[in-house]
């Protein structure tokens, strides 16, 4: 295993609503979006580790974080033993010329007005490397590197397709001798014939210069493609981190099963199979949900000790119980569907709202639970009717915040091995748990 | 910051607008005419001719009132008829009520006009753009102190806040003696000394400069997030290697159309002071078209010829706006840019 050139420890960026003076002088609670939220990870010597993740969960900030160009609000990266957040001066100058950033829109990643030797010149004019005449040489090598024509060197960005751009932005990455280069999405705007050319020619480069990548993408064909390991983010945390080979072959995360299962495959068994995507939207970061931040869409919520039901039935029971937590049901409408002015008739409620809910039976025990709650619903006690089944129903998940272990390939995630105050956590909370006896509060 | 390229697109567009090359030879002729004015006018532009005033141009005919008196078997007789003025080829443009020769008035009041309108513009837009683009890159309290001063500026009347200015400075100008005069080259009989009016040009400087600030923080605001920005900062450059190399190039082109438009509202409001008695410059066009508007009905042409100066040059400096706009955008295709 070689020595890691970037460390980033615990990092976090929160964006602050409501922030402004005079916010603060009415007294407007400040609101954080948790974009990246405490992300530990290290990048090897040499290697080129992929971060996958969905649109919104904090990938492009974590690069822009991990490079100084936004400040951080908590936490630390390390390059080389030097700390990244406390350089100033010529240590930063040096960390500026060690770590390059490579962007993602070929449109605007380059000024319009610099011609493609001025862009890929620019960082040697900005540390003073060289004269202007050497510079433009460097400018001709390059291209021709990159797989442009020397020739070209005068031309404006507009005259390039955008999969030549990229290479003009690679080139101008490379134009310093960088030992680490954040690849930002560097072909997510590209054809599928142009990507392969480019991820060719990123690798090519890596090969030749030793270079280490931090490589972003929401394109999990691509990373597997260039990387030696991955992460998976969700909603500013890392889930899961691994070798390549490992994370595709054996997800561990139910997040990357799921992940991995939504991609569609060249094969003849994909006209029967069943996608079976994620369900419902990422959560808000403004409001992440309790515990693990996954259990809102998780497909293999965990149970409480003593109940083991099937996994459709409990997600279907824990969704029912979301919706009366967030007051999503509505009593007055339902009791119009029935048609009981004097909202006497409780069981015609239950049956219409039960039916409503779940497609299938449950078993008795958990029918009785849930009718129970409904009733305490018909009259109007919300509150009653989401304690009854947070009693009987409430998972670890949204208890306890997992953790990302150490070792080579750890998960966040309460089914597999988690830290060891994870695992103490846990077992106060099982201790703490009491299975009540089916509808046992309304005797 | 000139590069040969864009030089190379500055001509390609040139010989491809036959606007431009008018603008341009509009704006010559006026800016030959205004320095070497001296030599081109007929006659002194300050001196009264009052046996000689009201003359109309050259092809017009005008009949003026004149009322004599005379004894007729020893009683007064007024009497009243019309004379038909003659033209005179000494005054091709005619004279204003004085006497004054129009034509070489409009010449040298060319002076004027151009330097407060080039001067003026040109602190506007060095204040403007460099308000504007601190405010739009740093933003956060720097945007909201800077940009609502410029709203308070902006909300006074420009015309009213430059009169406050002119009567809070009186009018200060500056006589620089005219080379051509001195040197002998011109007749000494014109006017020996060019007049900057100082006070002029830092007004309307100052009532003109908050239109180049909005324009360019807006312009800094959008070219600030985009992704060569983050780049240049990420390859380490410094917040002024970053303005002076990506946020102000790309944000010039609609200044300096802003430019082009104000230098033609800087002579008009130039012309209104003058025209109000304000700027002290007693050869300019805008105080020549205040002289002629009490003679509109009978002798037009004391305001009209000067009018019309201030639209051609207002045209001329306008399309060489569009040129210098069409050639220096590369991204826009099929205008200017290449290929």
């Amino acid at each position: 295993m070689t020595d890691p050139l970037v460390t980033v420890d615990d990092l976090e960026k929160y964006y602050y609503e409501n922030d402004t003076l005079l916010d603060r002088l009415t007294g407007a609670e400040r609101e954080a979006v948790r974009a990246v939220d405490g992300v530990s990870f290290e990048v090897r010597e040499g290697e080129t580790l992929g971060v996958v993740g969905e649109s919104g969960c904090g990938k492009s900030t974590l690069a822009e974080t991990l490079m100084r160009l936004r400040e951080p609000t908590g936490g630390s990266v390390t390059f080389d033993g030097d700390p990244v957040f406390d350089l100033s001066g010529t240590d930063m100058n040096a960390f500026r010329r060690r770590a390059q950033v490579m962007f993602q829109d070929p449109f605007s990643s380059l000024d319009p007005r610099m011609t493609a030797g001025e862009i890929i010149t620019e960082p040697l004019a900005i540390h003073g490397v060289g004269t202007s005449g050497e510079r433009r040489e460097r400018a001709e090598t390059l291209l021709d590197e990159v797989g442009l024509s020397a020739d070209q060197i005068d031309r404006y960005p507009h005259e390039f397709s955008g999969g030549q751009r990229q290479r003009i932005g690679f080139a101008r990455a490379l134009a310093i001798d960088p030992e680490f280069i954040v690849l930002d999405e560097p072909v997510s705007a590209l054809d599928v014939s142009v990507q392969a050319q480019v991820l060719n020619l990123l690798a090519d480069m890596q090969a030749e210069r030793d270079l280490t990548y931090l490589f972003i993408a929401h394109d999990l064909s691509v990373v597997r493609h260039i990387s030696d390991r991955v992460a998976v983010m969700y909603l500013g945390e890392i889930v899961e981190i691994g070798p390549t080979e490992e994370i595709f072959e054996d997800p561990k995360h139910p997040y990357t099963k799921a992940l991995l299962e939504s991609v569609p495959r060249a094969d003849t068994d994909e006209r029967d199979r069943t996608v079976e995507t994620i369900r419902g939207d990422v959560p808000s970061p403004r409001n992440p949900p309790s515990g693990c931040s996954f259990r809102t869409r998780c497909p293999e919520l965990i149970q409480p000790p003593g109940l083991d039901l099937p996994q459709a039935t409990f997600r279907g029971i824990s969704e029912f119980r979301t919706r009366i937590e967030n007051g999503d049901i509505d009593v007055d409408l339902r009791w119009e569907q029935v048609g009981d002015p004097d909202r006497e008739d409780r069981e015609a409620f239950v049956d219409s709202l039960r039916e409503e809910a779940f497609d299938t039976e449950l078993p008795d025990a958990e029918e009785e639970t849930v009718s129970e709650a409904i009733r305490a619903l018909a009259d109007g006690d919300r509150e009653t009717a989401a304690a009854t089944l947070r009693e009987r129903y409430r998972s670890p998940c949204e208890a306890i915040d997992p953790g990302l272990p150490a070792g080579e390939h750890p998960s966040a995630c309460l089914l597999n091995e988690q830290p060891e105050d994870v695992e103490t956590a846990r077992e106060e909370w099982e201790a703490d748990y009491e299975a009540p006896e089916a509808g046992a509060s309304s005797r | 910051m000139i590069s040969p390229r864009t030089l190379r697109n500055l001509r390609s567009e040139l010989s491809r607008s036959l606007l431009a090359k008018l603008g341009i030879a509009i704006l010559a002729v006026i800016l030959f005419t205004a320095v070497f004015a001296p030599l081109l006018a007929p006659h002194d532009p300050t001196e009264q001719d009052l046996d000689n005033a009201n003359i109309p141009p050259l092809g017009f005919t005008a009949t003026e009132n004149q009322t004599t008196s005379q004894m007729v078997d020893g009683e007064v007789q007024i009497v009243e008829e019309e004379v038909v003025v003659n033209t005179t080829v000494a005054h091709p443009l005619g004279t204003d009520s004085l006497g004054r020769d129009v034509l070489s008035r409009t010449m040298f009041g060319a002076r004027t006009s151009l330097l407060v309108g080039l001067f003026g513009t040109s602190i506007a837009v060095v204040l403007g753009v460099t308000v504007g683009i601190t405010a739009g890159y740093y933003g956060g309290r720097i945007d909201d102190a800077l940009m609502r001063f410029a709203d308070v500026m902006l909300a006074f009347p420009s015309l009213v806040l430059a009169i406050a200015l002119i009567g809070l400075w009186g009018q200060a100008s500056l006589r620089i003696p005219d080379p051509l005069v001195e040197l002998g080259i011109a007749s000494s009989e014109m006017p020996s000394d060019i007049v900057l009016p100082g006070t002029v040009i830092a007004v309307v400087a100052l009532v003109n400069w908050v239109w180049f600030a909005r324009v360019a923080r807006g312009e800094a605001l959008s070219v600030r997030d985009q992704e060569y920005v983050k780049a240049a900062r990420s390859m380490g450059g410094s917040d002024l290697h970053v303005i002076l190399r990506h946020v102000l190039p790309n944000s010039l082109t609609p200044i300096l159309v802003l430019a082009t438009i104000q230098v033609a509202a800087i002579i008009l409001l130039e012309s209104s002071l003058s025209f109000l008695g304000f700027s002290g410059a007693q050869l300019s066009w805008g105080f020549d078209i205040a002289q002629g508007r009490d003679y509109l009905s009978s002798s037009w042409w004391i305001a009209t010829v000067p009018g019309l100066a201030i639209v051609a040059a207002v045209v001329g400096i306008n399309l060489i706006g569009d040129w210098l706009r069409d050639a220096l955008d590369p991204g826009i295709e099929g205008q200017g840019g290449a290929p």
